[in-house]
């Protein structure tokens, strides 16, 4: 009895490993189903760029450009000046892009002294005629 | 007085119509180069290239000698490695119109526009009657999938830029991962401000 089935595993054993080799293509890697397996759970995110153009872009510095981006800071900035002196409107909180204002500027430096008597410049100074202080100055 | 009135009248006229923006219709195929950034004619250029490369080129003859039937191609991802933003599908769509023109290429859908008709194929299966209804498992395998890179290189000093565009496509058989076909466009060009 236990001849005959440890006979019939054998049997079924060599039969399945069989059915495996002919489910295995001519020079098929018997290890495919681990790749497969892999692949057929990540296929949908893997195809999700398919028929697309993936914008991998970089800025290349151009010198005309820059001289361009510079200028348009620069006009930006008196703008925003501008702004400020009319409305007591305080811009540094948001807005620097690399440009020295102190220095390439000569806002700061034409609007001292004086100046300050009759409008100051001074963030957080809500009186229209600046820090009353400087009027005794 | 009749006749200032009628200068003054004449003469807005004139500003005004000097301000007004006019357009004039231009052949696509002669657009012409204005900031000297990626334009339809680089476009077009790469498509007549990739066209005349890909449909005369080994892979093709090789593939119907050796299965007797005209290979089947899925268009896969364009990577844009360059310096502006560029859409490959106006040259892609260029290339994918000719395989089907020639009937030289079998061509099958991908990305987002498979994913619409695998479901518009769902919806048919509760609501189409069942002897028009298409069947889930019957969609054509590719044999090939093309890919492709656009690079670019700048030079730069003061007014003077040179740019080079380069646009590879890669033809690779999905099943042996052989690349089959490289095509190459390179766009050169001398900008001066």
């Amino acid at each position: 009895m236990n001849k005959t089935l440890l006979f019939a595993i054998l049997l079924f054993s060599v039969f399945n490993l069989k059915a495996q080799d002919a489910a295995l293509a001519p020079d098929q890697n018997p290890r495919y189903k681990e790749s497969l397996d892999k692949y057929v759970a990540s296929k949908d995110e893997l195809q999700k760029t398919n028929n697309t153009t993936v914008q991998d872009t970089y800025k290349a510095y151009d010198w005309y450009q820059a001289k361009m981006d510079r200028r348009q800071d620069r006009i930006n900035y008196r703008r925003q000046m501008n702004l400020y002196r009319r409305n007591n409107y305080y811009p540094y909180d948001n807005y620097y892009n690399g440009y020295d204002h102190y220095r390439n500027n000569n806002y700061r430096y034409n609007n001292r002294g004086n100046n300050n008597r009759h409008y100051n410049y001074q963030p957080g100074c809500s009186s229209p005629f600046g820090n009353w202080f400087y009027w005794f100055w | 007085m009749k006749s200032i009135f009628t200068l003054s009248f004449f003469s807005a006229f004139l500003l005004l119509a000097s301000c007004s923006r006019n357009v004039t219709r231009i052949d696509p195929a002669e657009t012409p180069d204005i900031a000297g950034t990626w334009n339809n004619t680089d476009s077009r250029l790469t498509a007549e290239q990739m066209i005349s490369d890909a449909l005369t080129a080994d892979w093709l003859s090789n593939h119907v000698q050796a299965k007797t039937k005209k290979p089947v191609v899925i268009v896969g991802m364009v990577t844009n490695k360059s310096h502006e933003h560029i859409e490959a599908e106006t040259f892609m769509k260029d290339l994918e119109r000719s395989f089907i023109t020639t009937s030289k290429v079998g061509l099958v859908q991908s990305g987002k526009k498979r994913e619409e008709l695998r479901a518009e194929k769902a919806d048919q299966q509760t609501n189409a009657s069942a002897s028009t209804m298409k069947k889930f498992g019957l969609e054509n395998g590719a044999d090939y999938i093309l890919q492709g890179s656009i690079n670019s290189i700048v030079d730069a000093h003061k007014r003077k830029k040179t740019v080079t565009y380069q646009v590879d496509l890669e033809l690779t058989n999905i099943q042996t991962n052989e690349v089959v076909w490289i095509g190459d466009k390179k766009i050169a060009k001398y900008v001066k401000n």
